[in-house]
């Protein structure tokens, strides 16, 4: 054991001083190698980070959400329908809710208003309770500071800043405004007894179709809407979107294959010649394997870890900043949001298997048909 | 004692530039002695000399080493033997570039797992035996002609093994430089080494301890002479 390790050790030392002895190769090779695998990272991160956000926001989500239709456009739903959505077997709860979008001029920012559920989280009057990207958007402190918004009449209401959001799932919670009913309604010129929508929910997640069928046929006029529709929704947008930037990722991905190619066709003469006087020295065919697979170890795995953390910042710290404007929707690209970090084992074995793998390959095969030969014919 | 029976070498087997570079060659060398293969370009000698060094396999016909046949051995056996039996000074010194003296003599360790600070002592002393203590941590690419050669010599014997086989030592060298070689190889010899060379320097064979000489022509051993006045006999 001990002889096998400190063979190991022997054969990266000769790996380190052959990397070395190209370095401006090797790093040239592992700036482009963490490149592809930055391009890579940072989509899959991006991709995944995104539906982690919606995953989170939609788990306490309603199971069902119910709209007035009239000419095929929502309106505003009377408070009565609360009462028959509750009658529905099946329903433990039904609630009128009342948001919807604000679009702040001053800044080109498209804000979500609305009253929450939670009786906890209604601001007092006069007062918003924000998602952190409307102070950013808007310039302004924290906590205290005003926030005029201006009605469809033109004139300027005031709030203050009640308080501010954590960053538990930026993504739904950074263009939020939160108001007391009685401002919404005022802002918004709702008359008492019209909602923007009604939510249920059911007793039996499972039953969430059935009961949602059964309304339909009572209801034609109204629009059910599932979580699991609201789910699908977004996984499309973003399988689209990411299938854009995979697009994008892909042509340095075949770059880096040709690469890997042309250098899986065949070895050097100096590298060929290399092989030879090993193995002349005494050097097994295994030993020139072991050797050649600790250099493409510490290239790939190198060009790996840097590409990774690259992608990692690029996606967490500085907000994918070059592929925002592909992964996002117009949505929510005001006011600016930072994703949670999320990653996991599947997402860095996927990345590991598109890109070290395919290069370790290159590397090995090559040699070991180099190295198998006789000594005196691989230098010749 | 290396015996080869009836060996062929053929490049490029079954095409059309098919070409013999040994045919049929019988020969036996004997252990402790210093045999020269001489012979014009294109003569067969370093094909003969990697075969009996255990680099190149023969076409057909069978090498043993003190009995024991090896040219049907598979490769991590062939292995061994290279490491353990035979060191090489090619014709080009074959060092890797890049890399100081002391590394390239240390290269045949590196697979041994062998104590690293042992392993470099004793490339320290084979270098400090050639005259080249001082040009260890030197690149190869720095050092002369002889310098070279001395380093390739150093690494063909870290591993101390018997037989010491050479290809045209003295091509790249100066008369003086030449004499040196011939010195450390008279040294090698009366340790108690085996040494085999090629060459068509005639200071070669007129050198002192050159046991036997065997002359090759278009692959075939057209000679096999005694140098004259060292030996009473052949050794073989």
């Amino acid at each position: 054991m001990m002889t096998w390790a400190r063979r190991q050790r022997a054969l990266a030392d000769y790996t380190l001083a052959a990397l070395s002895r190209r370095k401006g190769k090797n790093i040239a090779l592992v700036a482009i190698f963490s490149l592809v695998v930055f391009a890579l990272s940072s989509a899959m991160f991006f991709a995944a980070a995104l539906r982690h956000e919606t995953t989170v926001v939609l788990r306490d989500a309603p199971e069902i959400v119910v709209q007035k239709l009239i000419m095929g456009r929502q309106d505003l739903i009377p408070g009565d329908v609360v009462e028959t959505i509750a009658g529905f077997r099946g329903v433990t709860s039904a609630k009128g809710r009342l948001w919807g979008y604000y679009y702040d001029r001053i800044n080109g920012a498209n804000y979500t208003v609305m009253v929450p559920d939670d009786p906890a989280l209604i601001p007092p009057v006069g007062y918003v309770a924000v998602g952190e990207g409307v102070p950013r958007a808007r310039g302004l402190a924290w906590e205290g500071a005003p926030l005029f918004l201006s009605r469809y009449e033109g004139d300027l209401k005031r709030f203050d800043v009640d308080r501010t959001f954590s960053r538990d799932s930026a993504l739904m919670t950074a263009d939020l405004v939160l108001m007391n009913p009685q401002d919404f309604r005022a802002f918004f010129d709702i008359p008492e007894g019209l909602y923007t929508d009604v939510v249920a929910t059911v007793r039996n997640q499972n039953e969430v179709a059935t009961i949602v069928t059964k309304a339909s046929n009572a209801s034609p006029q109204m629009r059910f809407v599932t979580r699991a529709d609201i789910e699908r929704t977004y996984q499309k947008l973003f399988d689209w979107r990411e299938g854009l930037l995979v697009v994008l990722a892909g042509a340095g991905l075949l770059a880096f294959a040709i690469f890997a190619a042309e250098k899986a066709s065949g070895l050097s003469a100096e590298e060929a010649r290399e092989i030879g006087i090993l193995k002349a020295v005494g050097w097994d065919t295994r030993d020139v394997i072991a050797m050649k697979m600790w250099e493409g170890g510490l290239v790939s795995l190198g060009a790996f870890l840097i590409g990774t953390v690259a992608g990692f910042a690029h996606v967490f710290l500085f907000d994918g900043v070059l592929f925002a404007p592909v992964l996002r929707g117009w949505a929510v690209i005001y006011p600016d949001f930072a994703l949670a970090p999320h990653i996991d084992g599947v997402q860095l074995m996927t990345l590991a298997l598109l890109t070290v793998v395919p290069y370790m390959a290159a590397t090995v095969v090559p040699v070991w048909r180099t190295a198998s030969g006789d000594p005196d014919a691989v230098m010749r | 004692m290396i015996t080869l029976n009836a060996v062929t070498k053929l490049y490029n087997e079954g095409r059309p530039n098919e070409f013999a570079a040994l045919q049929e060659i019988d020969l036996t060398l004997a252990r402790g002695a210093m045999s020269v293969l001489r012979g014009p370009s294109g003569s067969g000698k370093t094909t003969l000399l990697s075969i009996l060094a255990c680099m190149a396999r023969p076409t057909s016909g069978r090498v043993s080493i003190d009995g024991e046949l090896v040219s049907g051995l598979p490769e991590r056996f062939l292995t061994e033997l290279r490491r353990t039996t035979f060191g090489f000074v090619f014709q080009r010194f074959n060092l890797v570039r890049g890399l100081t003296a002391l590394e390239n003599v240390m290269l045949p360790t590196v697979p041994l797992g062998a104590d690293y600070g042992q392993t470099r002592d004793k490339a320290m002393a084979r270098l400090e035996a050639l005259g080249l203590a001082d040009k260890a941590a030197m690149p190869i690419e720095h050092l002369s002609g002889g310098e070279a050669q001395r380093t390739a010599i150093a690494r063909a014997l870290i591993n101390d093994p018997p037989i010491l086989i050479a290809d045209e030592p003295t091509a790249n060298l100066d008369t003086a430089l030449a004499e040196k070689f011939l010195a450390i190889l008279a040294e090698e010899r009366a340790a108690g080494r085996t040494v085999i060379l090629t060459s068509h320097d005639p200071r070669i064979w007129e050198a002192e301890g050159v046991d036997r000489i065997v002359t090759l022509r278009d692959g075939r051993i057209v000679e096999g002479e005694l140098a004259e006045g060292v030996l009473g006999e052949d050794v073989a």
